[in-house]
This record gives C-alpha cells, structure tokens and sequence, in this order.
C-alpha cells in the first residue's frame, strides 16, 4: 500500500526530512488528495438540513401523528378575529390548544361504551375486522352487490380477500360468504380491487387486480358460477388467468384496479387501468372481445404530470340535460365525459369533466387547470378508492366510497373493526355550473326516516348557539337552510385574506359572516361538538365566495384521534340559499353542501357527547351578521344489516328475507338488543 | 514521479471503491436525506448489517419497519420493569404497554406485508400510527413521564419510516 496517506509528524529532534522538492511537492498533493477523497467518504456529514416531506395537509387522514407534533403554522390572522367561541363551556378555553393533540387531556382511555356507540346503524360495514375499496358494485337479478376489499383476519389491513354482501334497496344489506379468496399463484398476496361488466346479453364480467407470488400487479377475470342464482354467491376464477400484466416499462406494482368496460362503436369492450410514468399519474385503455385477450391501445387515456400513481381509476359518461345516469357504454350528443382516479400520493380522490373522444383514444378536460389529480374532489374528508355503476333499475349513476378510520389502531383492535362505506350516492352532472358533480344520497335513504320536527326561520343573532330538540341525536338526518340578510352581506369589508377550511381556526375562527351551521354530536356542556357549518369570506373584488367545513377539533376529548378541518369552496348562485344536508350515523358524519356541490365524510369519535347525551345545536359565530334558519331533522332507524339467513329455501328461492323491526324472536335482533342495552345502561350513567 | 502517476490511480480505486460499497452510503444519505431526523436515520440504518446490502427504498424501508419493532419490543420491557419501580404510575404505564403492544401485533405486521405485497400506503399508515400510539403513551404521564427519551426514539423513528415509505408511491 503506498504510503501518500500518510501525515507528517516532526521527528523528534524537531527536524524535518527533506526529500527532493518537486518529489515532494507531487507527493503531498497526491496525498492529500487521496486523504481528502477518504475524508469525505469516511465522515459523517452532519448537519445538511434534511428536506421535510412530511405532508402538513390536515386533509390526510394518516398524518394523525403529524398533527399533533409539527404544528400547522396559520398565515398571520387579524387577532380580532380570534375570539374565543361565544359558549358558557369553552370560555376560558383557547382555541390554539385544540389544534394539537390533548395539550390539555391526559391520553385517553378508551371504554367499551365509548367503542361499541361507533358502530353505525345504517351505513355498511361488515360485522368485525378490516374493510377497504368497494369492489364490482352491481345491479344483477333484482340485486344490489357490493364486494369489498376484506382482511378475515383482523381490524387492520391485511391477508386481503372479496367480502360480499346483497341489497334491495342499496340500504338493507344481507352479509354473504366471501365471494373470492386468494388461493391462486396469480392472487395469492392479495385479491384485490376490480369493477364488473354486464353484458348485453346478461352475463356477467368481472376483472380485478391479483397481487402474484411475486408481488406483481395483474388483472384476472372472473364470473359467477352460476349465472341463474341471484345471490352469485359461488365465483370462478378463469382458468388461464392472468389475462393482463404490466406493459413493459411499467413497474410491476404500478398497475391495477381495472374499471368498469364500455362498448365501443366497433363493438369491441373498452377497459381503462390507472399506473403511472415517474411522477405522472396516467390511466392505461385496452380493447377486448372476449374479456381474455387484450390490445393494449397506443399512449395513454390522459395523464397528469406530479400527480403520482392513479388507483381505483372510473371513467363514465354523465348527461348534460338531464339528472339520470347513463349507462357506461352511452355515448353521443348531450353526453360529457368523467375521468376519476384516487391519488395514491394524497389518499384523495379527484374527478374532472372532458370530452372523450373515442376514435384516437383521448380524454381532454373541460377545464385543464382543475384536471385529474389537481382540481376537485369527490369529498373533503375521509373518501377513498371510490367507484361508481350504473344501475339499470333506477337508471341513476351509483358512487360508492371507503371510509377509513382516523383514530388510532389500537382503538380499531380493541373494538374489533375498522372502516365503512359511505352513504351510497347518485352522481349527475350541475346543469346550472356545468363544472362540477352533484352527489346525493340515495333516495331509499329516506326510507330510514322516521319521526321529525321542523323548525322555522330560526334567527341567530351573531355569536348565538341554540340548542335543537329533536329527541336521540346519534341517527339523523338533518335538512337545513339559512339566510343571512342582504345588507349585512353588502357592507362586509373586503378581504384579501385567502380562506381555507383546513388553516382555519375552525367554527372558532369568527369572521363577519361566518361561521354559521350546525353543531353535531355534541353534548350538552359543549365540551365536545362537530360543527358543520358555511363560511362566507369576501373577496378583493368585492365577491363572496363560501365555504363549507367540518371542524373536528373538538369533536372528541381523546387525543388520538384526527382533529383537522375538512372543507372546500362550494358554489353558490344567485338567488340559492344556503342549504346542507347532515347525515350523522354515529361515527359518521356526512354533509352535502348546495344540493351536492361540495360534500364532506368525517369520522368523529366522542367520548361523551354519545348515546342518550348526545345534542344537536345551530349557531351562528359570525360578527357581523345574523342568520335565519331552517330545517327539518328526522330520527334516522336502523338499516339491520345482518348475515344473510342460512334457510336453504330461503336462500335459494334468493327472495328478499323478512324480518321484523321490533320484538321479534328471530336470530336478526342482534344488533338492535345490543343497542338497545347499551343505551339504557348509558342513560343510567347519566340520571 | 512516473511511479506515482502510476500507482495514484489504484489508490483511488481501492480507497474509494469497497468502502463506499462496504456502507453503501449514496442509499442511505440519500434516502436519509429526505427525512425529517437525518441523523437518527442514519445512525439507525448503520446499526443493522442489511443496511450494507440494502438495493433499494423498499429494502431500506423494511429494515426501519423491523427498527419500530425491536424498540417497540425493548420499550415492553422497559415499561415491565418502570412497573415495579414506579407503582404510582401504573396506569399510565399500563396504557403504554398496550399501545406498545399494538404496534407489534398491528403496525408491523400491516407494514410488512403492505411493503412485501406491493401496496405501500399501507405501511405509511402503519408507520403514522406506531409514531401516534408512542405519542399516546408519552401524553398518559400528563409531564411526569419517565421514559420521555424513549417515546420519543419511538416516534421518531416511525416517522422516519413513514416519510421513507412516502418515497416509494
């Protein structure tokens, strides 16, 4: 080894040795060079500033921890502005200490009051264990079929497989055996999300994505055993599966989540698949007769660049006269076309309206600056892996969506479950915007409801809470209008502060007209509420523009659960008046701003403000003016989903099972005793 | 003077090339790099031998998942043993132990098989909530925590694999 590492000590006499100079003069520079070469190898290098990554959108469900430890820095705010919520229980309370997480609680212990009271009464979910994306949603022999990514196994995301579960009405749902397992070399690591086809002669397709031995991402088809049964309880892999693997150049775990096929004018099934290129999120289109042999067609649908990868991609035609659905394969005049995919980058899923063209294969965005990806989503809150069908019976477009939890883990293991679907909507076109969605729950959603009381034009003078009796506050459905007068919406002052739900100060933050809505599960003390309310903030120009929010700082005193705002600007024309629509089932609080324009899931996890101490209030925490409301509430009833009843003849007959809705000896009570017990027993807690 | 010439080559090439594969430093910096506690990552992934071998994020990744789990596991212990010393604080410590016991039944399991699956969200979950329920257990003392250093090593590091996994969607 040469010896030009070396340093240069003196010798102990002090002297130096003198080699002869330009020797020297090379072997020092060589040498130091070499040194300088291990020394930067070899060192640590400390302190780089490392780049934060940590995405501080409070919109992400999963940055739970984040929430709590890197405090969301708000844009400096007029300190005027920050009063404190006009309310005998939070005074004294600041807002600031609700941002983070339990600043003022100590970690907290959860009951199995508290946990039981989360199940929900009418929206679906298996009855125990993990719950993803819905799969292959159907209309097919007077049946509804929903299929969901299940883990049998456990509350948390895993060993995953194809629950199913039936409906007459998209509300009633009967548990069935799991429809597919992973039992394949080509699914073995997970049987996981895919959308169903009908043919126009009846029969039916089903293509989903399998995760193989090897981890790779292919599409395999599937199809019932036994087309003449109902139920389609029994299901068949195709023997020569997979009939789809990654095109070359595309990672093996880039591709997945098939949709819905659509004919083509030649004939031919038109399939679309999301992946990506680098950071551009693409969706892929192959052409097929069969369902087993495909054309992958040259370049891409559309694609977006830095969105990222595209999961659970829907592509669908919706009408721009009317409000029915269209049937995937509709095409023609009148007719706009949706591209939908779910960013995997954000756990958001974003829609945009274009014109599909189907002889060069393109999609192209109205308005390219809110394209895929960028613009607007389905939901502000808690809304992923959506999917939509087309359901034949009601002629309506059907959109389904998962909704996570955002507690923390160890709460979903000790109750047992984790995640639901969203309340089933229809999708249409806005005819009076032309630019967005409106999304609607079911209509057979208000054949839940039971007793009501309506309020009428109700004024909320500035900074006003006022409780509502409407009886047991955990199942409702609430339908609700307000107004604020024309000349307090005039003289407002302009602003040239940009508003947004998540930044906000939440239903604390009061500016001159707003926030106003609706407190939900909240208790009578206020200590925990959700408000779900409108902000009206006023521009540089002088316009307004609104907002609707949903502010869960306060919904629960436990602290590790999701405390963010949720929310979006939500249009309002000329002459509306602001109205929204509140679903509250337990855990799940749903609100539709504007007949639909903008709407937003949350998952709230109250520690008091359940069961029988459970309240509803309107409030007005505006400044400058007053609001007059109203609204109608009804109790919502219990949907009873349940396993679907093991009677052979029952089953085979594939008849809708009856059951009663109360005092029956039948095996079908389970939940309703449950519930039943628990809420007296919570009631003797409270007297 | 040719000699030198000569040979300055080969000690570039020896001293540069095995040690740089030895720590396999460009991976590990680089991905370190984009997390929030730089240090902590490094010197988390140097202490275990994978690192060396470690082809890509996902490997890297999967060596922090098993990092959560051996501290999550060593901190069990540490709380068996706060018990007998501390008995006034047995509820917090109590609550901690569960929280502790989630991550290794829940989190890890979850992130392992999200990353060897192929559907790595999941693990960016997984790795979020193993950092909340050390956070948890760290808020149960309400200040008068004893093992606040170890929390917050947990925490970290789950934040850490968080912002790794983050890399690969």
């Amino acid at each position: 080894m040469a010896d030009s590492n070396v340093s240069y000590n003196p010798l102990p006499d002090g002297e130096r040795p003198r080699p002869t100079r330009r020797r020297s003069i090379v072997l020092v520079l060589s040498g130091l060079l070499v040194v300088g070469f291990l020394v930067a190898l070899l060192s640590d290098n400390g302190s780089i500033a490392p780049t934060n990554v940590i995405d501080n959108d409070n919109n992400n469900v999963n940055d739970n921890a984040q929430n709590g430890l890197n405090d969301v820095s708000s844009s400096s705010k007029d300190p005027e502005r920050l009063r404190p919520f006009t309310s005998a229980s939070s005074a004294g309370v600041s807002e600031k200490s609700n941002r983070r997480f339990g600043a003022r609680t100590a970690s907290y212990p959860w009951t199995n009051n508290m946990l039981s009271w989360q199940r929900t009464a009418f929206h679906f979910q298996p009855q125990k264990n993990w719950m993803n994306d819905p799969n292959g949603p159907v209309f097919y022999k007077g049946w509804y079929h929903l299929f969901y990514q299940y883990n049998p196994n456990g509350a948390i995301w895993g060993d995953i497989v194809w629950g199913h579960a039936v409906s007459k009405d998209l509300i009633h749902w009967y548990h069935l055996p799991l429809a597919m397992v992973a039992d394949q070399w080509y699914d073995i690591m997970g049987v996981w999300t895919g959308s169903a086809t009908i043919l126009p002669d009846g029969k039916l397709m089903m293509l989903y994505t399998g995760s193989t031995n090897e981890s790779v991402q292919v599409q395999n088809l599937a199809y019932p055993a036994d087309p003449s049964d109902p139920l389609l309880i029994k299901w068949v892999k195709y023997p020569g599966n997979p009939v789809l693997v990654p095109p070359p150049g595309i990672g093996a775990k880039d591709f997945r989540d098939p949709t819905t096929a659509w004919l083509t004018s030649e004939g031919k099934w038109r399939i679309a698949i999301g992946s990506r290129i680098n950071r551009t999120g693409i969706t892929f289109v192959y052409d097929t007769k069969d369902f087993i042999n495909y054309e992958l067609l040259r370049g891409v649908l559309h694609g977006v660049p830095n969105t990222g990868m595209w999961e659970c991609v829907d592509f669908y035609p919706v009408s721009t006269t009317g409000e029915h659905g269209l049937d995937t394969s509709h095409n023609g005049p009148g007719v706009k076309h949706v591209v939908k995919a779910s960013m995997d980058d954000d756990r958001h899923d974003y829609y945009a309206i274009g014109t599909y063209h189907e002889k060069n294969v393109t999609w192209v965005p109205d308005n390219p600056e809110i394209d895929v990806g960028i613009g607007i989503r389905y939901d502000y809150g808690l809304f992923y892996a959506s999917k939509t069908f087309y359901d034949q019976n009601k002629k309506r477009r059907v959109l389904w969506g998962w909704i996570g939890e955002s507690d923390s883990e160890i709460a979903d293991v000790k109750k047992g479950w984790a995640s639901l679907q969203g309340i089933p909507r229809t999708v249409a076109l806005d005819t009076k915007t032309g630019s967005n969605l409106l999304q609607w729950p079911v209509e057979e959603v208000d054949s839940l409801r039971l007793t009501s009381k309506e309020f009428k034009k109700i004024e909320l003078k500035p900074g006003s809470v006022m409780p509502l009796d409407v009886g047991s506050a955990t199942q409702l459905d609430i339908v609700a209008e307000f107004e604020l007068d024309k000349a307090a919406l005039e003289k407002t002052a302009e602003s040239n502060v940009e508003f947004s739900c998540s930044s906000s100060e939440g239903s604390a933050e009061r500016g001159a007209l707003g926030p106003f809505g609706l407190l939900v599960l909240a208790d009578d003390s206020l200590s925990e509420q959700t408000p779900v309310y409108f902000y009206i903030a006023k521009g540089k120009d002088g316009s307004l523009k609104t907002y609707f929010c949903t502010d869960q700082s306060r919904s629960s005193e436990a602290n590790d659960v999701n405390k963010s705002k949720y929310g979006s600007f939500v249009p309002v024309l000329e002459g509306e008046k602001f109205s929204m629509r509140v679903l509250v089932d337990h855990s799940i609080v749903e609100g539709f701003a504007q007949g639909g324009r903008t709407t937003i899931t949350s998952r709230v996890y109250p520690t008091k403000a359940i069961y029988g101490a459970a309240r509803v209030f309107l409030f007005n925490n505006a400044t400058g003016a007053s609001v007059t409301s109203s609204l109608k509430a009804w109790q919502m009833n219990s949907a009873f989903i349940r396993p679907y009843p093991d009677d052979d003849d029952e089953r085979h007959s594939g008849t809708e099972p009856t059951y009663e809705v109360r005092g029956s000896k039948t095996k079908y009570l389970g939940n309703l005793l449950t519930s039943s017990l628990l809420f007296l027993n919570a009631r003797n807690n409270f007297l | 003077m040719k000699a030198i010439l000569f040979v300055f080559p080969f000690v570039l090439a020896v001293a540069y090339f095995p040690i740089s594969q030895c720590q396999n430093l460009p991976l590990i910096e680089q991905t370190c790099k984009q997390t929030p506690y730089y240090g902590l990552c490094v010197t988390s992934l140097k202490s275990d031998p994978r690192s060396k071998t470690a082809g890509d994020v996902q490997a890297i990744a999967l060596i922090m998942v098993d990092i959560i789990k051996a501290k999550a596991g060593g901190s069990l212990q540490h709380i068996e043993k706060l018990k007998q010393k501390y008995p006034a604080l047995r509820v917090p410590l109590s609550a901690c132990k569960d929280r502790f016991n989630a991550i290794i039944i829940g989190d890890v399991p979850q992130a392992v098989e999200a990353l060897t699956k192929g559907d790595p969200k999941f693990a960016v979950d997984a790795a979020n909530d193993a950092a909340l329920e050390a956070d948890s257990c760290e808020r149960g003392f309400s200040g008068k925590s004893p093992i606040t250093q170890m929390n917050k090593l947990n925490h970290d590091i789950s934040i850490i694999t968080a912002s790794v996994v983050k890399m690969m969607l």
